[in-house]
């Protein structure tokens, strides 16, 4: 643990595994977890003493062998005592299935071979008695569906009814997470879904389990083709209770409800478009995660009757904000909002030219390309802006000399390159 | 899945390690370290959730982490697992060994560093959630503690 390589003493690690006493044996296989990997020469000697271990009579002495084997399990290894422990998984007593079933995951990932054979048993523990040995197989399905979603397809009508009928909240947090998973391979998949998803969200008091149902639900809609009449209203409801999620004085939840509305807003942005004060409203936040969550969103809030008043409270952010990282952030989202579509919301253009030389006026910016690139774009797309352009331009270039220092340098000598560039090319305004 | 537990005090010193994944000595100091510079800066009324952390690997992974005094627990953890239900797990792994230990402080964690791994062990296993139930896990760790017991009558 602090940072010192024992490797030396393996072989005597081994020794202690070996004692019989349990209070030496559970010392061994932890010291055994922390240091043991796939490079210690001795590790094949354990072997059969895990054997042993996992045929004990005491089952905290196969407890402790199965834990501490699933920290240093190798491919020798996993292929050697796949069978012990597949036997184990219909063990008596469910805490020894419940971790033979968990440690089945590592087995199949260090030796693949072993899925084809285990896997009928594990089907099998999805529906034992004991919640605890079925939340680990729920857990080790999921783990393996992640990895290879279309295989595990077969497997959906059996989730769907545990989905349906269990009331163990972290089951039905992995059962719907795989679900997410799974819907954009079987749209069939995510019209079934729809329904008994919008019961759990009305239903459920827990938050974690609110959250991961509306993630849900946004992937199955984002993954159905069109939007039917009733699929609004699963819009509707999920940015309602996003909204509840935002408006928590939880900073964790707000954070998670502004995560789960950009991904709404990628294709129903309609939808999120009323909340536009609630976010405005997070971008006052202290806490930075939050505020730049919250301009991710601003970007389909954007109108042309608020895009000044956006550009205008974000400005003053920038004069605000601390650190540059966050100001180039801002700096680049401004400049984002007001070029989207084409420079579609933008109705005055002077305007704009006058906010982007405010921002050259900013200190320390790394992004005077953008501002530059900006102001070229402009001056030559919009013809009627040219003489006000040039204008702007030349006070800029005469002040340059005042507003160059140091660290201003970098940003400002771009933008004074575009407006030499635009005084040259459109001479005939200037005075 | 977990990919890492860590535990350290206010002062970025480890005070429980583990790994799910098998990294070089040096390079489990270096996320110990790293870990620590991310999570320090972190006020205590923002959220819990960080992604970064280069070594750690990968952008699918987030570091949920909770202040408790004088510690920093943090769990490793990529996108297959619930962020809520994590900060729950934490919750519940503090306590079992609030439970466990009586009123347990930092001391605790440097003196028994064995008995605070088995309490893990009950909790999570191979970066897998094993049990989320406190009482559960308390119930399996008191027995074990029997066993030792018995099994020491004369040491004891």
């Amino acid at each position: 643990m602090l940072g010192y390589d024992i490797s030396w003493a393996a072989f005597n690690i081994i020794e202690v595994m070996s004692a019989s006493k349990f209070t030496f044996k559970r010392i061994g296989y932890l010291a055994a977890s922390q240091s043991f990997h796939e490079g210690t020469d001795v590790i094949m000697l354990t072997t059969n003493q895990i054997r042993k271990d996992l045929s004990s009579p005491s089952q905290y002495d196969t407890g402790v062998a199965l834990t501490g084997l699933s920290c240093f399990v190798t491919p020798d290894l996993a292929r050697d005592l796949a069978n012990d422990i597949m036997t184990l998984m219909s063990h008596t007593k469910p805490y020894i299935r419940k971790k033979a079933v968990l440690i089945m995951y590592k087995v199949f990932l260090k030796y693949p071979e072993s899925l084809r054979p285990a896997f009928p048993r594990l089907k099998e523990k999805l529906e034992d008695p004991d919640p605890g040995v079925q939340s680990a197989a729920v857990n080790v399905i999921c783990e393996l569906a992640r990895r290879n979603p279309k295989n595990y397809l077969s497997l959906a009508p059996l989730f769907f009814k545990l989905m349906t009928s269990s009331t163990n909240n972290w089951v039905l947090i992995k059962i719907i997470k795989l679900f997410g998973a799974l819907t954009p391979l079987e749209p069939r998949l995510g019209k079934k879904l729809i329904e008994p998803l919008t019961n759990l969200i009305h239903s459920t008091s827990a938050m974690s389990l609110l959250y991961e149902c509306v993630n849900t639900v946004i992937a199955v809609l984002i993954s159905l083709s069109s939007g039917m009449p009733n699929h609004s209203a699963s819009i509707q409801l999920c940015v309602q209770k996003l909204r509840i999620l935002i408006e928590d004085s939880d900073q964790n939840l707000k954070y998670l409800g502004l995560l789960a509305m950009s991904k709404i807003l990628k294709t129903h942005p309609k939808s999120v478009q009323s909340h536009k004060d609630l976010i405005l409203q997070c971008l006052d936040d202290k806490d930075e995660s939050i505020r730049l969550r919250a301009l991710d969103l601003l970007y389909g809030m954007v109108s042309k009757k608020n895009l000044m008043e956006i550009v205008k409270k974000l400005m003053t952010h920038v004069d605000k904000a601390e650190g540059t990282t966050y100001r180039d952030e801002l700096l680049t989202k401004i400049i984002d909002i007001c070029s989207q579509s084409n420079y579609q919301y933008i109705t005055n253009f002077e305007w704009y030219i006058s906010i982007l030389v405010e921002l050259t006026r900013l200190e320390g910016t790394r992004h005077g390309h953008l501002i530059a690139a900006q102001m070229l774009d402009v001056a030559i797309r919009v013809k009627a802006i040219r003489k006000f352009a040039v204008s702007q331009m030349s006070a800029l270039l005469d002040s340059a000399h005042l507003l160059a220092s140091s660290t201003q340098r970098n940003g400002i000598c771009e933008v004074l390159y575009a407006a030499a560039w635009i005084c040259g090319e459109f001479s005939e305004h200037l005075q | 899945m977990i990919q890492a537990i860590l535990v350290f005090n206010n002062h970025g010193k480890p005070r429980l390690v583990r790994f799910y994944q098998r990294f070089p000595e040096e390079i489990q100091q270096q996320i110990v370290r790293e870990t620590f510079h991310l999570v320090l800066k972190r006020d205590d009324n923002i959220c819990n959730f960080l992604e970064g952390g280069s070594l750690i690997g990968g952008s699918d992974y987030k570091l949920i982490y909770r202040h408790y005094a004088t510690l920093y627990f943090v769990f490793c953890v990529d996108s297959s697992e619930s962020e809520l239900g994590i900060l729950d797990l934490i919750q519940v792994f503090v306590e079992t060994l609030d439970k466990c230990f009586e009123n347990v402080c930092e001391l605790d964690l440097i003196f028994h560093m064995d008995k605070v791994h088995y309490i893990l062990q009950e909790v999570v296993m191979g970066g897998m959630v094993l049990e989320t139930n406190m009482n559960e896990i308390v119930a399996q760790i008191e027995a074990q503690n029997r066993l030792e017991k018995s099994e020491d009558q004369v040491l004891a």
